[in-house]
């Protein structure tokens, strides 16, 4: 019988070397084991995701990397996801996600997506080349609190600007986040937005240091 | 000393002989909403005449001075030559870019028709060329033409997250499916030439180290271009946006005339790297030097890039058409006074 490290470290492993079978299985194992589906997330998946980070960070992992390394993450999440108790998974919040009308380079996206996917969020993804009314309506639809936009190229940037008005207008609470090669501090306190990653390669550095902090929290919690 | 005119100066300035100034051009887009403004029609109806396609690169170079006229603007053309359709937005008053709709969901069911050079926009971008030519034969501009690089245009056909996984896990019929867009590259750009262009630019975008490690870029990236760059005549440029600072060296092993790179890369350092004989253009960020700056601050820009040791100064990117008409004014001054100076690989008349 494998004990709950030894399980967290295949989950983390199988992460870092994209081998989405043993991640499969791992996770598999944990449930057969009673582990907490949760912890498994956390101190399995998302530990994993900080090392690939890490590996991304100091150049040894590129983007290619990074997306297998994701799959081989939701393959075990798509297990492990159905178990967390209903009282861990609400309350985490709602998040509008897509790349903006223009757009339809969509990676950076969809790794921004995979952090608020591990830290228990509800995800209305729209997709790429969204006409920008969509995520207006789509907010007020699912009251969610975040809208988290993409545009890869300036080209589209722009569009941004509007939406982010237009959210504003209708409920200043809700916090914006954009992401994108084009996008840079100074355009995101221009547009009014709350938060932003600069490129796919940023997005993977934000968020998965992103899901550290959500460890590093959970940790605290189970101390409380 | 002798006045060149713009297409003289290119021309001189790939075959590196003196010129009187540096040039203002670029490889890629230089179209302003000025130019669009003063024509009477909106951005989104560029894209698809031969006469607002020329007619509004030839008002931007002659409202401002460039010495160059590239087209088209959007990258969808090819792929949409190929069968993946295209958005063009056409009832959009913002300034949107065609995209391209429909990518191929996978390598298998990649077919690539035999009369993409006569389908959809590609004779509108012919006839543009044409228009250019015809208007250029006093020598006004120098007219450029840019392709796609291989794995960018693969990027726009085919899900770039699939390509970027498959270079891992799929390799061999990645390989052999860069190959085949490699061929088309290599068979557009061919024709542009064909019509007389004076400079092709190869844009492979989509391959600095933002998404590939530089072995990669090695082994997947540099022989397709190193294969086009040997089948096209001089000059050609071999262009990469993003992170470059790893791969420069590589890019300036290609084959191509010149090199240019964005204002992420390091000019001082690229230059050292490749010595006073390669001909290097860049750097500077297009959109946040034409369309946010103050027009007093474009002037150091410009000149940094220039005594960072470019030998023409290139937005890092086309030109997001809705620039400041002061901060052009400013970037063209700049260039062609602070450029009288001979550059590394270029020196001046005299």
């Amino acid at each position: 019988m494998a004990s709950k490290e030894e399980i967290f470290k295949e989950l983390a492993e199988g992460v870092v070397e994209y081998e989405e079978d043993q991640v499969r299985e791992a996770a598999q194992k944990a449930l057969d084991e009673g582990i907490d589906a949760l912890d498994a997330i956390m101190d399995g998946l998302a530990a994993g995701m900080e090392e690939v980070g890490r590996l991304y960070d100091s150049n040894e992992y590129f983007v290619p990397e990074v997306l297998m390394c994701a799959d081989a993450l939701y393959a075990g999440l798509d297990i492990l996801r159905p178990h967390v108790p209903e009282e861990d998974a609400a309350g985490k919040g709602q998040v509008v996600i897509g790349t903006i009308q223009g757009d339809v380079h969509d990676i950076g996206k969809n790794l921004v997506k995979m952090m608020f996917d591990v830290g228990g969020f509800t995800v209305h993804d729209l997709g790429r080349d969204v006409p920008l009314e969509n995520f207006v309506k789509e907010q007020l639809r699912t009251d969610s609190e975040i809208v988290a936009m993409s545009a890869m190229m300036t080209t589209t940037m722009l569009g941004m600007k509007k939406v982010i008005a237009m959210i504003k207008e209708k409920n200043p609470d809700v916090a914006i986040m954009l992401g994108g090669a084009p996008v840079t501090k100074d355009v995101v306190d221009l547009f009014g937005a709350d938060g932003y990653a600069e490129s796919a390669g940023n997005a993977v550095s934000e968020g998965i240091k992103m899901i550290g902090r959500l460890r590093e929290l959970r940790q605290k919690e189970k101390q409380s | 000393m002798a006045e060149l005119n713009p297409k003289e100066r290119v021309a001189r300035l790939f075959r590196r002989e003196a010129i009187d100034t540096m040039p203002c051009f670029s490889g890629m887009g230089m179209v302003t909403i000025q130019a669009i403004r003063e024509m009477g029609i909106r951005f989104a109806q560029v894209h698809t005449s031969a006469e607002n396609l020329a007619g509004s690169a030839i008002k931007s170079a002659e409202l401002f001075g460039f010495d160059s006229v590239v087209i088209p603007y959007d990258m969808g053309t090819l792929a949409e030559a190929l069968g993946r359709g295209i958005s063009l937005y056409d009832q959009s008053e913002d300034i949107l870019y065609p995209t391209v709709p429909e990518k191929w969901g996978d390598l298998d069911e990649v077919e690539v028709p035999d009369n993409y050079l006569s389908n959809a926009r590609m004779p509108m971008v012919d006839e543009g060329f044409g228009i250019l030519n015809s208007k250029s034969n006093n020598g006004q501009f120098a007219v450029g033409a840019w392709v796609l690089g291989p794995f960018t245009f693969a990027g726009q056909v085919i899900e770039l997250d699939l390509l970027l996984k498959g270079v891992k896990k799929d390799k061999e019929r990645v390989e052999a499916f860069l190959t085949k867009m490699t061929d088309i590259t290599i068979e557009v750009a061919k024709h542009y030439q064909s019509l007389g262009v004076d400079y092709m630019t190869v844009r492979e975008m989509g391959s600095g180290t933002d998404l590939l490690s530089p072995r990669m870029w090695k082994t997947l990236i540099k022989p397709n271009l190193e294969r086009i760059f040997a089948a096209l005549e001089s000059p050609t440029i071999n262009h990469i946006c993003g992170s470059t600072d790893m791969i420069v060296e590589m890019m300036n092993d290609c084959g191509a005339d010149a090199v240019s790179v964005d204002q992420k890369n390091n000019m001082a350092e690229s230059r050292k790297k490749l010595g006073n004989d390669t001909i290097i253009l860049g750097n500077f960020d297009p959109y946040g030097t034409l369309c946010q700056m103050e027009a007093s601050e474009v002037e150091a820009v410009i000149k940094k890039c220039i005594d960072d040791g470019v030998d023409a100064v290139w937005p890092g990117c086309d030109l997001w058409p809705d620039v400041k008409d002061e901060n052009v004014k400013a970037y063209v001054r700049t260039v062609k006074e602070y450029g009288k100076k001979a550059s590394p690989a270029v020196g001046r008349l005299t």
